[in-house]
């Protein structure tokens, strides 16, 4: 009979023998499942990232999924390949002055080409032909389909598009896995369609929240904000709502993995984080990126109908119901590993938060305020 | 007939439906030659289908209990024939596990080559087994989801940090003392098990209310997140665990695939029971005092698990979604009018007069 030896492996580890050592004694999540040491098949099969591929990518000029791209063009440039990035509109426009773009300057040092142009003609502004054409710009099929068709007409093998995890049905069997029923009136959808009966490889993506350098628009910004001003922090709900937030450069890691991949071609995958954190959840990991004490931050759970405020204009984030997706199929097809929690990325981008000075500058909270006087008076009746 | 039904709440699994129930499903022959296999307890639920993969795959199955209740069930699955055949191929070792010196007596010098551990509870059970029994290939645990420490950052996976704490660590000892003691040894932590035979009151404390026609109380606002594994599915994991190189000392979470609200069950077992969708009355458990009765069958957090290393690792995914699991259930068990507990209302009860004095 065989011996019984114990196999010495970082990666099984019984349960308990893994402890938190923060006093908040939240997870230790640094290896999820889905990181890189359990997912030993697939490290071994990693995609061979071909050089030289040629990538155009058409990136919106404004929005969360800006910053996408940005670091997409980084990516890809650093594994070699040729990358233009076209962000429809006026190089000259205001929408300019903001990140990503006032950083596009880091992308022309590694070689991407820079240019500005329209949607209804890509041609206009490429310069040869393009193996992989990208599209993190368009919501509706009159913005994409000149895009896709272009990407055909020359010769192009893969499209990939970035739409949007926000088109999923709300449903009692979370998490939202690719192949759900989707709301077949959401544009994208048109577009989805659109680029499946089309004659190139496509993968679709499907982004949550996103949080990152970068970024064009508030995530976390949210919660610093009160938390570095010792304010409450006033969640809709009892909290619980889950929800999913991804680090961009995670994100733009899952992209190139479909670069080039046969497993990719007509795939469709959540581009979302590796697990899924609670409305209250998401306080919690921002203090503690922040240094602060759990026990210093106060959560107050609200329903704005009661309190007399619009959940969407008082938080920045769906709370009605369990918007929360898993990124299953990008880690079976492409064997996507991440390469960081929510918890290490928010604690970086803590440091970028105070770095800016944004904790000190002068905010309103007025409805943070309505909503703590309505819970105080009724607390105190 | 396994009604196939679904609504637009209830997002399908890429495998539709449930297979048409088979005694001896095809299984992937990856482990095996015969193995004798003792199996602790198995004679309630997990086991009654687990003991019999085992046996259709041709393995002389031992299974080890005090002998109080039959070693042997007809599951609704059988036939007489079926049964017959079944319960002839398992052998039976009679004693109680609590008494270290008889297990050790009765099982010196047998010559077993993997334990299905089904009911052990703390780690002082499973000691005089491993002492009886050094020459074992692999010793395949029973363990629970439930020694997780509870989280805001979901799912839960195998590496998340358990709770020394909870009502289950006995079951964190066990596999602790595994892991320290060399054995080869595989642990598999389930949620929430339902099934036909199932003798927890999971679906059949909604199966009761759906029949009288009762609301059904949920805490809260119905959204925590829970998961259910059909037993079928879990027994098939088991199997898959057999022999197998990948799960040589390793932990899986096994589930259904698919996790659901408290609301989305209770919508689930309307379905699977072939009732209108039943009326769901939100309470908050803080405003009662129910003098230790359980108001409602499932912790009040969110609790589920991600399924995702036991699909790669043992190429296993479950057969059953919940609506067509939920089905098996209350075609081949509640739905027939058996059950384990009488149905008992005090509870809902006193929500519901409470609430209607409220409005």
């Amino acid at each position: 009979m065989s011996a019984l030896v114990t196999r010495s492996c970082a990666t099984s580890k019984v349960g308990g023998a893994r402890r938190a050592t923060n006093p908040l004694c939240l997870p230790s999540v640094v290896l999820g499942s889905r990181t890189a040491s359990l997912r030993r098949q697939h490290q071994q099969q990693k995609h061979d990232v071909r050089a030289n591929a040629s990538v155009f990518v058409v990136n919106t000029p404004g929005g969360g999924h800006a910053v996408i791209g940005f670091h997409l063009a980084k990516q890809l440039a650093e594994q070699n390949h040729d990358v233009t990035i076209m962000v429809p509109g006026d190089e000259g426009s205001d929408k300019m002055n903001k990140e990503p773009f006032s950083r596009f300057d880091e992308l022309r040092s590694m070689g991407v080409k820079t240019v500005w142009g329209s949607t209804s003609d890509c041609g206009a502004c490429a310069s040869g032909s393009y193996d992989v054409v990208v599209d993190n710009n368009g919501k509706d099929l009159d913005t994409c389909q000149p895009v896709i068709d272009w990407a055909v007409g020359q010769g192009a093998k893969q499209f990939l598009y970035v739409s949007s995890a926000g088109i999923y049905k709300p449903s009692v069997t979370p998490p939202h896995v690719e192949g759900d029923p989707v709301k077949e009136s959401a544009s994208h959808v048109s577009v989805e369609n659109y680029l499946r009966s089309a004659s190139v490889e496509e993968s679709i993506f499907r982004p949550q929240y996103i949080t990152g350098d970068a970024n064009n628009k508030d995530c976390e910004e949210w919660f610093f904000d009160r938390i570095a001003r010792g304010r409450p922090v006033p969640i809709p709900g009892d909290g619980m709502a889950t929800t999913n937030v991804a680090q961009v450069e995670d994100m733009a890691k899952m992209m190139t993995l479909a670069v080039e991949n046969d497993q990719a071609h007509g795939g469709l995958f959540n581009c979302v984080g590796d697990r899924g954190v609670t409305l209250n959840g998401l306080v919690e990991l921002a203090a503690e990126a922040a240094g602060v004490n759990m026990a210093d931050v106060k959560i107050i759970n609200y329903d704005p109908e009661e309190v007399g405020v619009e959940g969407k204009k008082a938080f920045p984030f769906r709370y009605t119901y369990h918007f929360f997706s898993e990124p299953r199929a990008a880690v079976a097809k492409l064997g996507m590993t991440y390469e960081r929690t929510l918890g290490d990325a928010l604690k970086e981008r803590w440091a970028a938060y105070k770095a800016s000075g944004r904790a000190e500058k002068d905010m309103s909270f007025e409805m943070d305020d309505k909503i703590i006087s309505a819970m105080t008076e009724k607390v105190a009746a | 007939m396994v009604t196939s039904v679904t609504n637009g709440m209830f997002a399908r699994s890429a495998r539709a439906g449930a297979r048409r129930a088979r005694l001896a499903p095809r299984m992937m022959a990856a482990t095996t030659s015969p193995k004798k296999i003792l199996m602790l307890g198995g004679t309630r639920f997990i086991g009654v289908y687990l003991a019999r993969l085992l046996v259709d795959e041709g393995h002389e199955v031992t299974l080890m209990t005090r002998g109080k209740s039959p070693v042997t069930t007809m599951i609704p699955d059988d036939t007489p024939e079926s049964y017959e055949e079944y319960a002839k191929s398992v052998n039976h070792i009679a004693v109680d596990r609590k008494d270290a010196g008889a297990v050790e007596s009765k099982l010196r010098g047998a010559s077993f080559d993997v334990v299905y551990d089904i009911n052990a509870r703390e780690k002082e059970d499973i000691l005089p087994i491993l002492s009886s029994l050094p020459n074992l290939d692999q010793y395949i645990l029973c363990s629970s989801a439930g020694v997780y420490k509870k989280s805001d950052i979901m799912p839960h996976c195998e590496v998340d940090e358990t709770d020394p704490q909870s009502r289950h660590k006995g079951k964190l000892n066990m596999e602790a003392h595994l892991e320290s003691c060399g054995a080869n040894f595989t642990s598999v932590r389930p949620v929430y098990i339902y099934g036909p035979l199932n003798y927890n009151p999971v679906e059949e404390w909604f199966f009761h209310r759906i029949a009288s026609g009762r609301p059904i109380p949920v805490p809260g606002n119905g959204k925590q997140i829970t998961q259910l594994g059909h037993v079928k599915d879990l027994a098939t994991a088991f199997v898959k665990c057999l022999g197998n190189e990948k799960a040589r000392n390793q932990i899986y979470n096994i589930s259904g695939e698919r996790v659901v609200t408290f609301d989305g069950i209770a919508k689930a077992c309307a379905l699977a029971a072939g009732a209108p969708e039943p009326e769901l009355v939100h309470f908050d458990a803080a405003d009662y005092d129910f003098g230790g009765k359980k108001a409602f069958p499932m912790r009040d957090q969110h609790f589920f698990t991600s399924v995702e290393k036991a699909m790669e690792d043992l190429d296993w995914k479950p057969e059953f979604d919940l609506v067509a699991g939920l089905t098996d259930s209350y075609q081949k068990d509640f739905g027939r009018g058996t059950f384990r507990k009488a149905a008992d209302f005090t509870v809902d009860d006193m929500i519901l007069d409470k609430l209607k004095v409220m409005t």
